[in-house]
């Protein structure tokens, strides 16, 4: 179990030698508890220390690597149920699935989900491989489908869907080195499944029926036993209920009980419904804990939006919310509005644009990045001083929109007022409120356009 | 091998019970709709009790919203150009109430008077048996002025008026304790200011079983993570036993998912964005569904395709196992 | 009155001492009523709502029949006090009332003028910082030609073990003549700071008297404060407090606080002046010690000075630029000694300046100063230390363990920020209480002097007051629907008018608006987030915290009761918290005097872990939770609570209920 700063400064030597690369033990202590550092970093541990840390830092759910060169990709290593009490750290692997049968149909989907992009806030989203299923056409014809798959879309992570050891087999002795995911190991054949993928060192996933855990449990347990290390889970459920009660209690399992058998990455598969039954689905299991999510045929406007969530879902909620910094409209402002300026920390930007609207006049008000910080804060540090105004005025492309050269500074930075007036030429410079709350006061009796 | 030992929470707080219409008392309603009372996070079952599914809203807009995007109105057709009856056809779509949005009062569009707004909200009233959140304009003075004035006119009906927020929250609260209706209390995505508002409506009289709580929604790729981390928060908290996080939750998933450009623009948007018809409603499922697993209580939405979606993915985890 | 005593009304008699003074009234009624009634001064802040505790009278004959008050220790009762407010007479009794001097000069607590001491045991004696030793020499001759410094080592090492001394030019100009003056008979004064630790490291020779010279010898520390300057005068002799003076930082006129300071030190000549105005406010503070003193300043033979990491750069000399900006550091945390003349202090040129180390940009030698001097770092209680000013700094730990961490609380609780704050000079409102009923307000001013504004403390009473009076809801909004004419709507939103114009000093009313109640409410929210944040970032609750000791020189002003209403402070039981007075003054002096603990402040500096706050997205959320009174979560104030509940929208509106009738239901008779 995740163990506290203190209690790890007490396991620390506690000599604030700085060794680690911070000022105190107890703030690499308070790291370590983050996980934001290792203990290796500690040149000083004793064996004790670092066996009862070891313990208490080894991840709870492991970390499964899917596929081999770039495009791999990692998940598990999870350590919270709910993102706002850490952050989720590995985002699930998108992957479209196929059937075997058809090789045009299979080089088309594998050039298709290879060469998908989308561009989001500037990071270039992509699908994370390609599931080819086994549509009982016998190992030939198995592999030779993985074969054209990988030659459509060289370096694209693969999952093998099949159950048949055969048909595996077939197909790893194609694809083995490129770490496909083999789904699945269960009941009737784990044991080949498991001696194939030690062989070919590739994640197994195992499965078990309608969400039988225990019976997930134990056959987990018997394919590790057997050598396999990269596990991922198959609870067998289908239906949305079924599916979030089986995730919940094996991510729970995992991260309460520290229960090691269930100690691994799930895969989804959302069925094979319309659109927006499929989207319901995957948006479930990205919410609620899937690893790796299966959809059904290559749908970019499905795509686009799962992918838009996931990145969502795992975005870091430890950091400030921030607003983007820019010209925002509040109301309908025209070319002889007031422009107001802010900093970029949400809720300034909220407490600001909800008095002009309330205040009824329409602003055009301008947001500059000042790393979350709110006004007085942000100008402490330095992060919204003349010269971050005057860009952020320069930069804004407020261009023909308006009339006026006015622009208004929060009461707070009153001081600053001059160097702005020197930075931008042409400019006059006023100081509105320092508080919100006098802004509609000031917006309807003291701005005036002329 | 034994039988897993599941970890099963003991929360030791609830959801609290929320219905919203009334059947009698001045009440016109042919059904009422009741909300709350989960013992557990969204659809755990196996944890605790879910005696209320949660439900869809329509939204409804008191003129014909020509600014909506095109994939709406093709699918809405005609109805938009009258309110009650664009209701009915919504509740036959299977809506479990109507969200009706009094925009024409608002003085940029149209001005519309209290004494119309009271109008339209008596007809919708007439043409549909479900019960009715009613949101003012969305301007401070005119949404004092209008919703004081349906409140008025529409004694003991049960509706919720909306919203409330932190700079405007007294004169509508009062309505509603003047004449028996409920509030939606809105705050900008944030827990502390969530249960603030609460709070100060709390102090002001107001039973808690008559307050919705909006902590204020963010569409897929525009702030949902936020929305999603404050809502599960706010729900943890009430099942914990924070009396002031537990109302039920409303989101305003429609308003905010066709907002946006995904949902509006059909050309010239990258051809990886997918066909757009499907892309527009796939963005409202796919907000509407990561909210009710943050624990939406009512989500209001607006595509036809999404309702019978949103209703399904409801009925489908409503299923115990 | 109380309206709980039915029975038909015998007189009793009452008789006031010191006054002498009897009077008649009916048995049950209320001995505060009976003393106004009387024209016996009894103090009574709060209009006898039984919340300040100030009218308590002891009974000296005779009973009173009165209920139990949490203002008043169980003790107390038993020696016969009581408050005069929750009091009723039932028979002939005699109490004595406090007189109006003894009301004045009553301290506040932790305000005490008593003598200053070392916060500690400290074995001062042995380990003397600076000594004064008599060397004898035999004059130099042909035969014995010693060079005269090598003589003198020769004979301090003969003399007193010391076997060599650091002598610095400057000194070493003096040195001939001063043999010669002083017939080879000399008292050397002696920095043996570290000589006293370790015999290796030799003193330094800071000046040469004669034999004969009973010149005293002294030290001095100092608190360099962004507001004040503070220093003590201390004997070496007797490590005794001679004196103390305290002046405004000159530095003020380049901003009020350390943000604005760093933004003028980077004008031109700005660090230059800033340098200067704050060693001119220490040589005017030298000065004024010394007349009133009547010593000569070149007697002050060390000095230590605590202050926060930018007024000890500045003090230095050093650029605090890089304070500001990210990721915030210090040019050192440890800094080596400075000598006065090089500084441009007018005591002895070649005493030593020793600036106590600092933690982080925002956490700096004050807070280490009183880390130190609370004896936070001996303690095996969990402890909370704060000391609260534009910046509130607070310091979490025990023995093993210390974190610290800064946050920005703005100028409010100094009276900046705030239309009618000011700091708490004469004239300035310090102490408030607000009648439930009435809604007026009855105040103190600091020398009573008419009112010019409100100062600090002021503020948090007000705040607390009109918080508990329900007068403003949980969210600072003023009561629209009151009817006083205090509560009005000004120029920026409402305000309460706390002094009418003609009751100033000032020909304007002053008030507290709701501008300036959100900037409070701001303030105490920063601090309060802050205790919060440094408890979880090492994972113990704050309701866990054994003591708060409440340092700087603004804490002891601060009323618990209030703070903790106001959600300021965390809602423990009163005993827990404790004023230590002006910590950082305090840590200086014990460093001055107690050789061993120069060296501890700097382990304590150097084992402090900084919590960088603004790194830190809990911090924002702990201070929205915060920006509430007293809090978002009321649970974690169960007192405020259950005033709240008790007294708050309920007793508004039920009319003119009867003082007494509402708190029989908070308490029941006793």
């Amino acid at each position: 179990m995740a163990l506290t700063g203190l209690q790890i400064y007490k396991l620390l030597p506690q000599t604030n030698c700085k060794e680690c690369g911070f000022p105190t033990c107890l703030a690499f202590a308070m790291k370590l508890a983050q996980k934001g550092t290792e203990l290796a970093n500690c040149p000083y541990v004793s064996d004790e220390a670092k066996a009862s840390l070891d313990a208490a830092s080894a991840p709870p759910i492991r970390l499964v690597a899917i596929g081999a060169g770039e495009r791999a990709f990692e998940v598990g290593n999870e350590v919270v149920l709910f993102r706002h009490e850490k952050t989720f750290y590995h985002q699930p692997g998108l992957v479209v699935r196929v059937k075997a049968d058809d090789p045009k149909i299979v080089e088309l989907t594998a050039r298709m989900v290879s060469s998908y992009a989308v561009e989001r806030v500037g990071m270039s989203l992509r699908l994370d491989g390609i599931a080819i299923e086994d549509s009982g056409g016998g190992a030939a014809a198995f592999a030779a489908a993985v074969a054209v798959a990988r030659s459509a879309a060289p370096g694209l992570p693969l999952v093998l869907m099949s159950t048949d050891p055969a048909a595996v087999g077939a197909a790893l002795d194609e694809a083995g080195a490129d770490r496909p995911l083999v789904h699945a190991a269960t009941a009737a054949n784990w044991q080949a499944m498991a001696e194939l993928a030690k062989k070919h060192s590739c994640p197994l996933a195992v499965r078990a029926e309608s969400g039988d855990l225990t019976a997930l449990a134990d056959l987990a347990a018997q394919v590790q036993d057997a050598g396999v290390d990269d596990i991922v889970l198959d609870p067998g459920t289908s239906d949305p209920a079924g599916m979030l009660a089986a995730f919940t209690q094996l991510r729970r399992l995992a991260l309460k009980k520290n229960y090691r058998p269930l100690g691994f990455p799930i895969i989804a598969f959302v069925g094979a419904g319309s659109a927006e039954e499929q989207a319901a689905m995957a948006a479930e299991a990205i919410t609620k804990y899937a690893g790796v999510i299966v959809l059904d045929g290559f749908e970019p406007a499905l795509i686009y939006a799962l992918m838009t969530l996931r990145q969502n879902v795992y975005t870091d909620p430890q950091k400030p919310i921030q607003m983007e910094p820019k010209l925002y409209e509040v109301g309908a402002p025209t070319a002889s509005s007031p422009l107001l300026i802010t900093t970029n920390f949400s809720l300034t930007y909220f407490t600001v644009s909800g008095e002009i609207e309330a205040s009824g006049v329409p602003v055009w008000l301008l947001v500059a990045d000042a790393d979350g910080m709110s006004v007085l804060t942000a100008w402490a540090a330095g992060k919204f001083d003349a010269e971050k105004i005057a860009k952020t005025v320069t930069a804004s492309g407020l261009g023909g929109k308006l009339k006026h050269h006015k622009l208004v500074l929060p009461g707070y930075v009153a001081g600053l007022s001059g160097e702005v007036e020197e930075e931008l030429a042409g400019w006059e410079i006023l100081v509105g409120p320092r508080e919100a709350v006098e802004i509609p006061n000031y917006l309807k009796s003291v701005w005036k356009a002329d | 091998m034994t039988e897993l030992e599941i970890p099963v929470e003991k929360w030791s707080g609830a959801v609290r019970l929320v219905t919203l219409g009334a059947t009698g008392d001045g009440g016109t309603r042919t059904s009422t709709v009741t909300v709350g009372g989960e013992t557990t996070l969204p659809f755990l079952h196996f944890e605790g009790q879910i005696p209320n599914a949660p439900v869809v809203a329509a939204e409804v807009v008191d003129m014909h919203p020509a600014d909506w995007s095109p994939a709406l109105l093709e699918a809405l057709g005609d109805d938009t150009r009258d309110p009650a009856a664009w209701a009915r056809k919504m509740v036959g779509l299977g809506a479990d109430l109507i969200s009706l949005k009094l925009r024409s009062t608002h003085p940029d569009q149209g001005d519309r008077s209290a004494a119309d707004a009271v109008a339209t909200v008596k007809s919708v009233l007439a043409a549909v048996g479900v019960p009715l959140i009613v949101y003012g304009p969305g301007v401070v003075d005119k949404d004092n002025e209008v919703l004081v004035a349906v409140a008025d006119a529409t004694k003991g009906e049960r509706l919720a008026l909306a919203t409330c927020e932190d700079k405007n929250y007294r004169t509508i609260v009062a309505a509603a304790l003047g004449n028996g209706h409920l509030i939606v209390a809105q705050t900008p995505i944030d827990v502390n200011l969530a249960k603030q508002l609460n709070i100060l409506i709390s102090d002001m009289g107001l039973s808690l079983d008559r307050m919705l709580m909006d902590p204020t929604t963010g569409a897929v790729g525009y702030g949902v993570e936020y929305t999603y981390s404050v809502m599960e928060r706010l729900r943890l908290a009430a099942l914990m036993g924070d009396g002031m996080t537990q109302q039920p939750m409303i989101c305003s998933v429609g308003e905010e998912s066709w907002r946006q450009k995904e949902s509006r623009v059909a050309d010239g948007v990258p051809e990886s964005w997918g066909e757009y018809a499907t892309r527009a409603v796939v963005w409202e499922v796919t907000t509407a569904t990561a909210l009710l697993h943050a624990g939406a209580d009512i989500l209001v939405v607006r595509h036809p395709r999404s309702i019978a979606q949103v209703q399904r993915s409801i009925a489908a985890l409503m299923k115990g196992v | 009155m109380a309206g709980r005593t039915p029975k038909p009304k015998a007189k009793v008699s009452v008789t006031f001492a010191p006054h002498g003074r009897t009077v008649h009234a009916a048995a049950g009624a209320n001995l505060l009523d009976i003393a106004l009634a009387s024209d016996v001064k009894v103090d009574a802040p709060c209009g006898g709502q039984g919340r300040c505790g100030h009218c308590r009278v002891k009974v000296e004959a005779g009973t009173l029949r009165r209920r139990h008050n949490p203002k008043l220790a169980r003790a107390e009762e038993h020696e016969g006090y009581a408050l005069a407010c929750e009091a009723f007479v039932t028979g002939d009794v005699t109490v004595s009332v406090p007189t109006a001097e003894e009301i004045r000069s009553r301290p506040r607590p932790g305000t005490a003028a008593e003598k200053i001491a070392l916060p500690f045991h400290c074995d001062w004696q042995r380990h003397p910082a600076i000594r004064k030793l008599t060397v004898h020499m035999e004059p130099p001759s042909l035969a014995d030609n010693t060079n005269d410094l090598d003589r003198l080592r020769r004979e301090l090492a003969r003399q007193h073990g010391i076997n060599d001394v650091v002598v610095g030019v400057g000194v070493l100009r003096t040195l001939a003549k001063a043999l010669r003056d002083a017939d080879w008979n000399v008292a050397l004064t002696l920095d043996m700071r570290n000589w006293v630790l370790d015999a290796t490291v030799p003193p330094r020779l800071l000046a040469i008297d004669r034999a004969s010279d009973t010149s005293p010898n002294f030290g001095l520390a100092i608190d360099i404060g962004t507001t004040s300057v503070v220093a003590y005068l201390v004997d070496f002799a007797t490590a005794e407090v001679v004196d103390t003076v305290s002046a405004y930082n000159g530095q003020i006129s380049c901003g009020e606080d350390v943000i604005s300071r760093i933004v003028y030190s980077q004008r031109k000549g700005g660090l230059e002046r800033l340098h200067h105005l704050v060693i001119g406010t220490v040589n005017e503070l030298l000065h004024e010690i010394a007349g009133r003193n009547k010593i000569d300043l070149t007697d002050i033979n060390e000095v230590t000075a605590a202050g926060n990491t930018t007024m000890t750069h500045i003090f230095l000399g050093l650029d605090p630029k890089y304070i500001r900006e990210e990721p915030y550091i210090p040019t050192a945390s440890v800094l080596p000694r400075a000598s006065a003349d090089w500084l441009g202090l007018d005591i002895n040129p070649h005493a030593s300046v020793y600036c106590m180390p600092s933690v982080g940009s925002y956490v700096g030698g004050d807070i280490s100063a009183g880390v130190l001097s609370s004896g936070l770092f001996l303690t095996d209680k969990l402890t909370l230390f704060i000391d609260i000013g534009t910046n509130g700094e607070m310091v979490l730990g025990t023995k093993e363990w210390l974190i610290s961490c800064a946050c920005s609380a703005g100028p409010a609780f100094e009276g900046g920020g705030v239309r009618d704050g000011m700091r708490a000079t004469a004239g300035a409102i310090e102490d408030v209480w607000i009648n439930r009923e009435t809604y007026e307000p009855t105040f103190r001013t600091i020398g009573d002097r008419p009112a010019l504004g409100i100062c600090g403390s002021g503020l948090i009473d007000l705040l607390g007051e009109l918080f508990v009076t329900g007068m403003i809801d949980k969210s600072g909004h003023v009561d629209r629907t009151l009817s006083s004419p205090r509560v009005r709507e000004g120029g920026h939103g409402y305000e309460f008018v706390v002094a009418w114009a003609p009751e100033t000093g000032r020909g304007h009313d002053i008030v507290v608006t709701e501008t300036d109640i959100d900037n409070l409410v701001r303030a105490k929210a920063a601090i309060y987030a802050g205790f919060r944040v440094l408890c979880t970032s090492v994972g113990v609750a704050l309701a866990d915290v054994e003591q708060i000791l409440i340092g700087g020189a603004f804490g002891q002003y601060i009323n618990v009761e209030k703070a903790i209403e106001i959600g300021l402070m965390p809602d423990l039981p009163w005993e827990r918290f404790e004023y230590l007075g002006n910590t950082s003054a305090l840590g200086a002096y014990t460093a001055l005097v107690c050789t061993d603990m120069r060296h501890e402040v700097v382990a304590i500096a150097k084992r402090m872990t900084y919590l960088e706050l603004s790194a830190d997205n809990a911090f924002m959320d702990e201070y929205t939770s915060a920006l509430f009174l007293p809090h978002t979560d009321l649970a974690t104030f169960p007192s405020v609570k259950v005033q709240v509940e008790t007294n708050g929208t309920a007793a508004r509106h039920s009319g003119h209920r009867s003082r007494a009738a509402q708190r029989v239901s908070a308490e029941g008779d006793s």
